[in-house]
């Protein structure tokens, strides 16, 4: 007899309870990383994605993560916003050399990764890629571990400033060798052209225009907190789906709004963003699918040498424009080793940014894919860590953070 | 007791300790800046010091020794220039005003000295509520017997500086209804309050070694009041200031303070009573509530007077004094002021009124000290 007020067995689970229940698990998985081990509670929320995704116990299916790739989008909009609205351009105009240097950062960093990849026989176009998905540090590791630290002072500043920086520079060296890997596919020389046009005009006019309306309804809401950090949150959720629909760079729509915001809001009409608590919903989230989403098949003993020469490479790069510009900038000695340290993050959007290419170029993504997905996961565990060491070392984390 | 002998200092000569907020542009929360920017600031050669506080979010500026308002005006503007320009590249803001107005006292960092680390072992919450910013003046006098004198003259014009400079009418996210919050901070100190009515140096060095036999006191820092005499520099120090919201008020300030003791050095015009203490919380009380509104018991006299009135007459009692130290014109500044019933307290709140949220008026703030004069 059928009991049809019963659910069938197994009852299928819903995507809101899957989504509360990987809440729950990287909560307590952070926690017990805090608690018991003294890491970051990212690297706990990374290790519980890992375990539950589908190289750990594989609850967590592909086609799971696929659906939730949306929620990814909009974690990482928000905290690329956060990070873009917190970058001062008053700041580089006043002190050259901060800005001389942040570049200098991002420019080693790339030739040196190029240079490392390019000894180990990768072609040129192929190591140049995965040398501009390198220069990113994780925006999402520097903001949550500031955050989690209550961490405040030149060190952390500037990471954040950097960060900024060497992001919108991966995406737009990324989007600028774009037209050689079409070539290299034989399209027409004018889809070469017109894509990574597209993904640059198009983002970064997203992003103005999506300003443009945030100071517009921000100026007439007038200066609540409570009304404009539900616009804050709105304006960033529309504008990652806008991105998302028109196939536009999210990160690099999302920093420009949060740039310009900061930027052109001349009258002041925009008070202080603190996101608060609801943020760290999505932090969790985020973390623990990118915790799933880490591939340590891609990892093999081959490919270790290149992944470990990639990783110190990079460090080195970054590390030798700190130092070398770092102290005309107005950085104390040690401060600009901390700062290297603390850029250590690998930007987890290198995971996006490898499967968009694969997607576009399946076998081209593949060779591209070993290397940035095993540093992934490497940095992934490491990055949060180093940064954390930074900021404690520099004194700057809260004595109760 | 040779610490506590009073050190010469020109008479009538002065100097002032101003503390200032460091503020973060991208919250205008008070920052943690105070130790990056030291160290840039110690590589400066400055004419003056430039000294950490209680806590990260604070520097203090000393100017040196002046005999003219001018020149100390002038110094201090050089020093606002230089503080302005290494905290611009440490993205750090600095601002005037007696407390900043929305921080969390909870959230400030002690800045890690031997001194420092004692008063919070000792004073716990109080030394991070402490986090307030005031202008100290000094005032050099000839000997002891006459900083004692000059201390118990002065008390009676406390109320005039406190209303003067009152510039922290909000505190914690909300407006006080006074017009300096921050001197409420201070009486929190068990060792708050007035020296005791001793007539001499040597009657107030006995006082002075009575408390120092019973450990309450190890030296004169100990001290929180109002106005007190620092032996070691030959002076008297006015407490009771917040720190203006412009380096040019705070130079004015200093010129009223000196007129102010030359006249009662040179004229002696009234003897010390008891009596005179009797008003004196009072009297403080209206000047921290309503400022140059506020209505006080004149100590000799008993009779009531506005704060504002009270002042425009003593500066007319000082005029004499006033051109042989070349102050006329900023007291004639004051006088201005106080007809116009101006104070930095009101001007926050009408930029509050005009721009709608705390966070506009410390910006607005900072932008008035970086520039040093108000808009």
């Amino acid at each position: 007899m059928a009991v049809e007020f019963l659910p069938a067995l197994p009852p299928a689970i819903s995507q809101p309870a899957m989504f509360g229940a990987l809440l729950v698990l990287g909560l307590l998985a952070g926690e017990a990383a805090r608690r018991y081990l003294s890491l970051p509670r990212i690297t706990g929320y990374v290790i519980a994605g890992a375990a539950l995704g589908p190289h750990g116990s594989g609850l967590l299916t592909d086609n799971l993560l696929f659906d939730l790739r949306l929620l990814v989008d909009l974690s990482i909009g928000l905290i690329v916003f956060e990070l873009g609205f917190r970058l001062d351009f008053d700041w580089l105009k006043r002190n050259r050399w901060l800005f001389a240097t942040a570049v200098a950062e991002s420019l080693f960093s790339f030739w040196a990764i190029y240079a490392a990849l390019a000894y180990f026989g990768f072609r040129p176009l192929l190591a140049a890629m995965a040398a501009a998905i390198g220069t990113a540090t994780s925006p999402a590791v520097v903001m949550l571990v500031a955050h989690e630290l209550r961490a405040e002072g030149q060190v952390t500043e500037r990471m954040l400033l950097f960060t900024a920086v060497n992001s919108v520079f991966a995406f737009v060296a990324l989007a600028l060798l774009l037209p050689f890997l079409h070539l290299e596919h034989a399209a027409s020389w004018q889809r070469a052209l017109l894509h990574p046009l597209y993904l640059l005009a198009g983002s970064s006019l997203a992003g103005s225009v999506a300003c443009l309306l945030l100071l517009r309804l921000a100026a007439w809401l007038g200066k609540s907190e409570e009304r404009q950090f539900v616009l804050f949150v709105a304006m960033v959720v529309v504008t990652v789906g806008v991105a998302h629909a028109l196939k536009l760079s999210v990160n690099l729509t999302l920093i420009t709004l949060g740039m310009l915001s900061r930027n052109l809001d001349r009258g002041h009409v925009l008070l202080p963003l603190r996101f608060g608590h609801g943020a760290q919903l999505f932090f969790v989230i985020l973390f623990v699918l990118i915790g799933a989403s880490l591939e340590f098949s891609a990892f093999d003993a081959v490919a270790a040498a290149m992944v470990a020469a990639f990783i110190v490479v990079r460090f080195l790069g970054k590390g030798l424009a700190i130092l070398l510009l770092g102290p005309l900038s107005g950085i104390r000695p040690g401060g600009a080793g901390l700062l290297s340290v603390a850029l250590v993050p690998l930007s987890g959007s290198a995971v996006v940014m490898v499967h968009d290419t694969v997607s576009f170029f399946p076998a081209f993504g593949k060779e591209l894919a070993t290397v940035v997905l095993s540093a992934v996961v490497v940095l992934e565990l490491l990055g949060p860590l180093a940064t954390q060491f930074a900021l404690r070392r520099a004194g700057e984390a809260h004595p109760d953070g | 007791m040779d610490d506590m002998s009073f050190a010469a200092s020109a008479p009538l000569s002065i100097g002032i300790e101003l503390e200032l907020q460091l503020v973060r542009p991208h919250d205008l929360d008070l920052s943690r800046g105070a130790g990056d920017l030291l160290a840039r600031l110690g590589r400066r050669k400055l004419p003056g010091a430039v000294k950490p506080e209680i806590t990260e979010s604070m520097i203090e500026l000393n100017t040196s020794v002046h005999t003219r308002c001018a020149a100390l005006a002038a110094e201090l503007d050089l020093m606002r220039r230089a503080v302005v320009e290494d905290a611009g590249l440490l993205n750090l803001r600095v601002s005037g005003g007696g407390a900043h107005p929305f921080h969390d006292w909870s959230d400030r960092r002690i800045f890690p000295n031997e001194r420092f680390l004692y008063i919070v072992e000792r004073y716990g919450y109080l030394a991070k509520q402490f986090t307030v910013f005031g202008q100290h003046i000094h005032v050099g006098c000839p000997g002891g017997d006459e900083a004692v004198y000059l201390v118990h003259m002065m008390t009676r014009y406390l109320p005039h500086f406190i209303a003067l400079s009152a510039a922290s009418p909000y505190y914690q996210g909300q407006d006080t209804s006074f017009q300096s919050s921050r001197l409420t901070a201070v009486s929190a100190f068990p060792l708050a309050g007035h020296m005791p009515f001793v007539q001499s140096w040597s009657e107030f060095l006995e006082y002075f070694a009575k408390m120092r036999r019973s450990g309450i006191v190890a030296s004169m820092k100990d001290f929180y009041w109002d106005i007190r005499p620092k032996p070691e520099y030959g002076t008297i120090e006015i407490r009771v200031c917040d720190t203006p919201l412009t380096v040019k008020r705070a130079a004015l300030l200093a010129a009223y303070a000196q007129a102010l003791a030359a006249w009662h050095l040179a004229e002696r015009p009234r003897e010390p009573v008891r009596e005179a203490y009797l008003f004196n919380s009072h009297n403080r009380f209206e000047a921290c509530r309503y400022g140059l509104g506020g209505e006080i018991v004149q100590p000799y006299s008993g009779e009531k007077k506005k704060i504002g009135e009270d002042i425009l007459e003593t500066l007319d009692a000082l005029a004499p004094h006033a051109a042989g130290l070349e102050c006329g014109e900023p007291l004639a500044e004051i006088a201005a002021g106080v007809r116009a019933g101006h104070s930095d307290a009101q001007w926050l709140r009408a930029r509050r009124r005009a721009r709608g949220s705390l966070a506009d008026v410390v910006r607005d703030a900072c932008e008035n000290w970086e520039r040093g004069d108000r808009k």
